[in-house]
């Protein structure tokens, strides 16, 4: 205590000095219009400066939640893209509310195989079933295979097995997309009778010819044809949209189909 | 001691008068306004007590910013180049520096020159800082600290000259 007193009084100039120095600046800060808006102004910056540090980091450690959300708006805003845009005109009014869409994350990605598997977070307790369609932001992924209660796995547009429905964008000619298992990125699509002109360019969407996706979803882009087969079809190249090597986040869409349009069909 | 103490008072109080009355009027070419009442920092004898220099400082200031409406720029100058006065006389004169008005008498015209100088530099250059209170205005605050200082610095010599022959 003594020591505190002791250099309270050695050091009373200073003391008393930065006590008046305080003193006159409230006194210009108070009484000058000059002064008042430049303290003002080194205080937004200085505030500006230490909450934006503060506020980083609190958006660093709350990215985690931040991700949730997007993905969460993303969702709404794909439900309300297909709403709006992909499926067609002529459906029914009916039809289109029941589409609806379950989102996903990619716990399993192979590309390595000839019959690739992915598997997501979701499963029958998220309301998946078996063959509903998969896209990503991108474009189209491929369809549900398995379905457990909280995993699902998805065949991928990279599966030797599948065949999808597809329409050429600029002429509505129908053909199917599927891949020969050698570049994950290089799609075929057959189908497509040399009477219809195509150009590398084109743009490749699904056709709604299935209950697995409305019409209108990306697939990919020609890039490569021959139309010197005798078979009277091209041999179309595409190259997919989506990179299959690096998928995260899936839209698991449910189907169209109803059990009235099934008992037609099956009739 | 008790006379010189009330002679000092008496002359600090005409200087203050001459200053609010008539140097706070002086606009030569518009901006220039000397400080005469600097010379109270200046001519403050060294074996005084420091902390009664600074309280006079604030207030003397505070004075001459009241008749000024500069609303503290005089105050903080004053004080700032109170505090720092031993500074700036062991700077000026060395080691003889505590010798009582060993400032103005007996000593070199060049430490005079610095001490004088250093003080009113210092003074203006806080006052015109404080005034325009902005980086763009560098180089005028410069322009006018010179000026001032060099017009305030003539005047502040020839009254203390005045002083010390009475």
């Amino acid at each position: 205590m003594q020591s505190i007193i002791n250099s309270i009084v050695k050091n009373r100039n200073l003391i008393i000095y930065l006590f008046l120095c305080i003193i006159t600046l409230n006194f210009l800060y108070k009484n000058s219009n000059i002064h008042y808006t430049q303290f003002g102004k080194i205080g937004t910056i200085f505030s500006g400066k230490t909450s934006s540090l503060s506020s980083s980091l609190g958006f660093y450690f709350n990215l985690i939640s931040e991700n949730e959300e997007l993905l969460k708006e993303n969702l709404k805003l794909k439900k309300n893209q297909l709403n709006i845009e992909f499926l067609n005109p002529s459906t029914d009014d009916s039809l289109r509310l029941k589409k609806s869409i379950i989102s996903g994350r990619v716990i399993v990605n192979t590309v390595n195989k000839n019959k690739n598997i992915i598997v997501i977070n979701k499963g029958r307790l998220n309301g998946i079933s078996e063959e509903m369609g998969v896209i990503s932001p991108d474009g189209v992924v491929g369809i549900i295979k398995n379905v457990t209660n909280n995993y699902s796995s998805i065949i991928s547009l990279l599966n030797t097995e599948l065949k999808i429905n597809a329409l050429l964008k600029n002429s509505s000619t129908i053909g199917s997309v599927s891949w020969n298992g050698l570049n994950p990125k290089v799609l075929k699509l057959n189908d497509i009778p040399l009477s219809s002109s195509i150009k590398v360019g084109d743009t490749i969407i699904t056709g709604g010819m299935s209950f697995y996706f409305p019409k209108g979803i990306p697939i990919g882009k020609i890039i490569d044809y021959d139309n010197s087969s005798l078979e009277g079809y091209y041999e179309i190249d595409i190259l997919a949209f989506n990179d299959f090597t690096s998928l995260t986040n899936l839209y698991i869409i449910s189907r169209t189909d109803n059990p009235e349009l099934n008992s037609l069909i099956n009739e | 001691m008790n006379r010189e103490i009330v002679r000092n008072c008496t002359v600090y109080s005409l200087i203050l008068i001459l200053q609010l009355y008539i140097f706070n009027h002086f606009n030569i070419l518009g901006y220039i306004t000397p400080f005469i009442y600097i010379i109270i920092f200046i001519l403050y004898k060294t074996n005084y007590n420091k902390t009664i220099l600074i309280l006079a400082g604030f207030i003397i200031g505070m004075i001459v910013d009241l008749s000024l409406q500069t609303y503290g720029c005089n105050t903080l100058a004053s004080l700032t180049v109170c505090f720092f006065r031993s500074r700036i006389e062991k700077y000026s004169f060395g080691i003889n520096s505590n010798l009582p008005l060993a400032m103005i008498k007996g000593t070199k015209f060049v430490n005079r020159l610095s001490y004088f100088g250093l003080i009113v530099f210092i003074h203006t250059l806080i006052y015109y800082t404080l005034l325009f209170f902005s980086f763009n205005f560098i180089s005028i605050i410069l322009y006018y600290t010179i000026v001032n200082s060099i017009v305030t610095f003539i005047l502040v010599w020839i009254i203390s000259q005045l002083v010390y022959k009475k």
